[in-house]
């Protein structure tokens, strides 16, 4: 850190300052060096402007003559250096506002702060005692304007009355909460239409599993509240909501299975409509959470790749066949990374040699989105020790290339355990979150580094301003916004899951498309929002909304409103995606009592389910002519399980 | 099924007796100590049928298992600093099969054992409440067969007479008061088999940690007197003589008459070695905690940035002079399941050692840049 003094300092003085107790007993301090002999001021430095509470500090002014920059620096050469803490303030006494402050920037734990002044006003500085009491010198300077970091994006800082490991909306009116848990509780930061937050504290029976390692939340069981589970080191503990939200109850696996947790998710593994749990291990083979539909959870283990080094897991529909494929980043013991195709059948396809993804680097997590807007899902693997950065372009064909060379990512140095991936500037361009930087998009496949930006944690629009925010532990960083436009989409699943995970949206405005997925589990640890963002930038108008549903139903909303949430429940009357089972066919539409169905095999296990998503026929179909007498009249789904997987067709019956 | 040589006749009745009474599975009740002669030392260990579903089916120890008394041929051992479980203390005995040995294979190199080797370690706790007694929670086995090292956990029952194979993990609490009259209360951790693999290997392949050279060139008292482990192993018959004169060998951690560095290069070998070397579970991160590589500055994190900078302060793996900055303290001192070093194997903090390493890295001269 380059260390300016004007020439004229030499001249001054050395000051030795004594102590000053309080801020109303401040010493006025003018530019040079100053000797405290120890910090013992009874009155501590606050607010705070830096970390946490200290007990005492020693207290000075200096009214500024001009308008420049200054330095107040405990690290000058000669002088032994001290573990200081400063903290910058204008205002008065009892009503300081923080300017600046410094802990570590100089060598050995000294403090160098650098602020800028305006001719006639007074600046308080106070040293506190947070690392060492002990006695320092300092010095107060003027020095050139340091040319300012590259600030692409603005995030402010607040303190919350939580440690936010999930940041998604609990009482379903639309705002993303904050959650946070222990053993014996889960407090939610409910996010009020006026403002700020409300605490509720639901007590739980002491949780078997704690979220230690991640923290994933969805409507498991369908009953419209969010369920949470909680990864591990030694299993997972699911948390059912009950039937209005307000209360949890625990529920653990029959013995307990071993699961040392990494990323856990949750996804309709068998696209069956039901929501299912999944979660890395980190020593052993993969686990599921298999939900029958009835209320019943199943451990089962294996079929999602290797025994050893899964650690972050995320589900994604990468070949856009209306499925989720799986992708798993690795670390330690076999750290080769897993792509697994989706076979639409319950089986998966490990891929990573033939699409280029068997790295032997070391990540924990994987930012997939949309970087190009060409509709399909592209992935950064982010390193999480000494590595390199993977950035793979989806060619729309099943196969990657491999695009990192020249994007700005390769010379990133940047590495954490978390990497994800939002439109932070409402640009339309996704941006890369990770490494201790924000990596925004240029909109080519080139990204710019802002390593201005707080860590990574849950993200949600936390004040429904339509710019998504992160939470820091207990500090909300909210994202200052622009003037960039937006949209944000809140699906509810009938036929699907209810949370409509697994969903793709695609939306349309006179610059292009956009597309996201519904997901539950990205990065490593945390859990974001369930409601779908964009940025649109300047466009005015977004021509359409179009869902994918996970049950293959697509539903399209034209001319949708800005700059609001919109929400969006799976209806039936709308036409189905057909890529598999195109020869399957449902008639007489509306149907009275007998609806044939042509271009199945024969006994296969067809459903039947009502517009509420409630299966109301379940059978195996021996003829082509399945009796729809009983029904009453209304819209209903025919579900078949042919050779491809699952197929869907509407009807109507009078 | 190994046996050892008996003096026949004598003890004929006595052995048919212990025979028949394993058979029908039921202890021998009221029989002294003094009865069961020390001979009669038949190790049950079949390759083709282990790992026996109970503990006392291998006929390791006389008398009440609980009492944990060896028969000759279970050799107790002990490293010279010890793993940190929970302040859980430990038996430890290794047995091999007659006619076979272990040989050298390094100072800081686990010796080559044999086929049919077992390595036994028995954990307990005294002045468990109410009580004030003591129980026996544990008893791990590392046994080789074909050439590779296995697991097997034997959980002991409440009564303290048999312990049952169960390699699927499960948790039991303890409350005990120790020496210095502190009562703690944990939720004892007893560790899958997949647990003991994440620490017990060697790329793939399952390995011990504790019978290296350096860990056992040390004086212990037998029941027959104070021997170097070493030259006991090789009276025993368990170890091939001709082994090196000088062995680089570890201090015990809490021996104050010790250097600092070294107390806590002991103890960082044997609580942290196994996952950070080469080839086991975190040698993706830099550091280098064996014995034998971590006398190295660099290699013990010394002004070498965290990797996962989960803290932002702790800004070096060991910040010299300041313990309040350094990740390896930070760790150390956490129980979050996702933030304590080591991983696994502690659920509370080992507050004697963090207040050892603190003093070491405080007491380093020349901060960090």
């Amino acid at each position: 850190m380059k260390h300016l003094l004007l020439p004229a300092l030499a001249l001054l003085a050395v000051g030795t300052a004594r102590a000053q107790n309080t801020c109303a007993t401040a010493l006025p301090v003018g530019l040079g060096l100053h000797t405290v002999d120890a910090i013992n001021g009874t009155q501590p430095a606050s607010p705070l402007c830096i970390g946490a509470a200290a007990s005492m500090a020693e207290w000075f002014t200096f009214t500024a003559t001009v308008d420049t920059a200054m330095q107040v620096t405990s690290f000058l050469s000669g002088y032994p250096t001290v573990d200081t803490r400063v903290h910058v303030y204008t205002g008065n006494c009892g009503a300081l506002t923080c300017l600046a402050a410094d802990d570590d920037t100089g060598p050995g734990y000294s403090s160098i702060c650098n602020f800028n002044v305006t001719a006639g006003t007074t600046y308080t500085i106070a040293f506190d005692n947070y690392w060492t009491a002990n006695g320092f010198t300092f010095a107060l300077v003027e020095v050139a304007p340091p040319t300012p970091p590259v600030e692409l994006i603005n995030f402010g800082s607040t303190s919350i009355a939580t440690s936010g490991l999930g940041a998604l909306d609990m009482n379903n009116d639309g705002l993303d909460d904050i959650v946070g848990v222990s053993t014996n509780a889960v407090t939610i930061l409910k996010q009020l239409a006026t403002g700020g937050f409300q605490t509720s504290t639901i007590m739980t029976t002491p949780a078997v599993n704690t979220p230690s390692w991640s923290f994933a939340a969805g409507d498991l069981d369908g009953n419209g509240w969010n369920d949470m589970i909680y990864g591990g080191g030694s299993g997972a503990t699911i948390m059912f909501a009950n039937s209005d939200g307000t209360g949890f109850n625990q529920f653990n696996f029959p013995d307990n299975p071993y699961i040392f947790c990494q990323r856990t998710n949750m996804v309709d593994l068998e696209n069956d409509g039901d929501l299912d749990g999944f979660s890395c291990h980190d020593v052993d083979a993969n686990v599921a959470f298999v939900n029958d539909g009835s209320g019943n959870l199943t451990f089962t283990q294996g079929g999602y790749g290797p025994t050893c080094g899964n650690y972050g897991s995320l589900w994604t529909d990468w070949d856009n066949d209306g499925d989720q494929d799986l992708f798993i980043a690795k670390c330690g013991c076999d750290p080769v990374d897993q792509i697994m195709r989706n076979n639409g059948d319950g089986t998966f396809t490990e891929m990573n040699v033939a699409l280029g993804f068997a790295d032997n680097h070391q990540s924990w997590s994987s930012a997939w989105g949309d970087f190009d807007n060409d509709g399909d899902m592209d992935v950064l693997i982010g390193a999480s020790s000494s590595g390199y950065h993977k950035l793979m372009r989806n060619n729309g064909n099943s196969t990657f290339t491999n695009v990192t060379a020249g994007s700005g990512i390769d010379n990133f140095t940047g590495q954490s355990i978390e990497w994800t991936t939002h439109d932070f500037n409402n640009d339309g361009w996704l941006d890369i979150h990770g490494g201790g930087g924000m990596l925004i998009n240029n909109g080519d496949m080139t990204f710019q580094l802002d390593n201005t930006v707080p860590g990574n944690g849950p993200v949600a629009d936390l004040n429904n301003d339509g710019f998504l925010d992160i939470v820091n532990g207990s500090t909300l960083r909210l994202n200052q916004p622009n003037e960039n436009n937006w949209m944000r989409v809140r699906l509810i699943g009938t036929v699907s899951n209810k949370s409509a995970i697994g969903a793709r949206i695609t939306i349309t405005t006179a610059s292009g498309s956009q597309i996201r997925e519904i997901r539950s589990g990205d990065g490593f640890r945390y859990m974001s929002t369930l409601y779908a963002h964009f940025g649109i930038g300047t466009d005015e108008e977004v021509l359409q909304i179009s869902i994918r549903w996970p049950s293959g139903i697509v539903q399209v909303i034209e001319n949708p409103a800005i700059n609001t949430l919109h929400t969006i429940t799976e209806e039936l009357q709308t036409s189905v995606a057909t890529e598999r089972g195109a020869e399957v066919r449902v008639f007489p539409v509306p149907a009275t009592d007998q609806l044939t169905v042509s271009g199945i095999a024969p006994n296969s296990l067809v459903r039947v389910i009502d517009a509420a998503g409630r299966t109301v026929i379940s059978t195996t179909l021996s003829s082509s002519r399945l009796n729809v007498s009983a029904l009453t009249a209304g819209t209903y789904v025919l579900e078949a399980i042919t050779s491809e997987g699952r197929v869907v067709r509407t009807f109507s019956k009078e | 099924m190994y046996s050892p040589s008996v003096r026949p006749l004598a003890l004929f009745t006595l052995l048919a007796l212990v025979v028949l009474a394993a058979c029908t599975k039921e202890p021998l009740t009221g029989t002294p100590d003094e009865a069961v002669a020390p001979e009669a030392d038949a190790v049950v260990f079949d390759p083709a049928l282990v790992p026996y579903p109970t503990l006392s089916t291998y006929r390791f120890f006389k008398g009440p298992m609980a009492q944990q008394r060896p028969v000759a041929s279970v050799l107790p051992y002990e490293p010279i600093t010890a793993l940190f479980t929970d302040y859980a203390h430990k038996f430890r005995f290794v047995w091999m099969p007659p006619g076979v040995q272990a040989t050298y294979n390094g100072d800081h190199d686990i010796l080559d054992m044999p086929d049919g080797a077992v390595l036994i370690k028995t954990f307990y706790y005294d002045g468990v409440q109410p009580g004030n007694t003591r129980r026996i929670i544990e008893t791990r086995l590392l046994f080789k067969r074909n050439g590779q090292w296995e697991f097997a956990d034997y959980v002991w029952n409440a009564e303290q007479t048999e312990a049952y194979l169960d390699l699927s993990g499960s948790n039991t609490p303890v409350t005990w008061t120790d020496e210095n009259g502190v009562t703690r209360s944990i939720s004892y951790r007893i560790p899958a088999e997949a647990e003991c693999q994440t620490c017990h290997k060697v790329a793939e392949a399952s390995m011990p940690i504790g019978p290296k050279p350096q860990n056992l060139n040390s004086d212990h008292a037998y029941s027959d007197g104070v021997k170097n482990q070493l030259v006991k192993w090789v009276e025993q018959g368990y170890l091939q003589p001709g082994y090196p004169k000088n062995i680089n060998t570890v201090v015990a951690w809490d021996d104050m008459t010790k250097p600092l560095d070294d107390r806590v290069r002991a103890y960082l070998d044997m609580n942290c070695a196994h996952c950070h070397t080469d080839l086991r579970h975190c040698s993706y991160r830099p550091m280098r905690f064996a014995w034998n590589e971590n006398a190295d500055p660099v290699n013990q994190g010394v002004c070498v940035p965290p990797d996962d900078p989960i803290e932002p302060s702790m800004t070096y793996i060991v910040a010299r002079g300041n313990a309040a900055r350094s990740m390896l303290h930070f760790r150390m001192s956490s129980n979050d399941e996702a933030v304590r070093m080591p991983l696994m194997g502690r659920t509370i903090v080992h507050q004697e050692a963090v207040d050892m390493i603190a003093t070491w890295i405080n007491t380093m001269p020349v901060p960090c840049n």
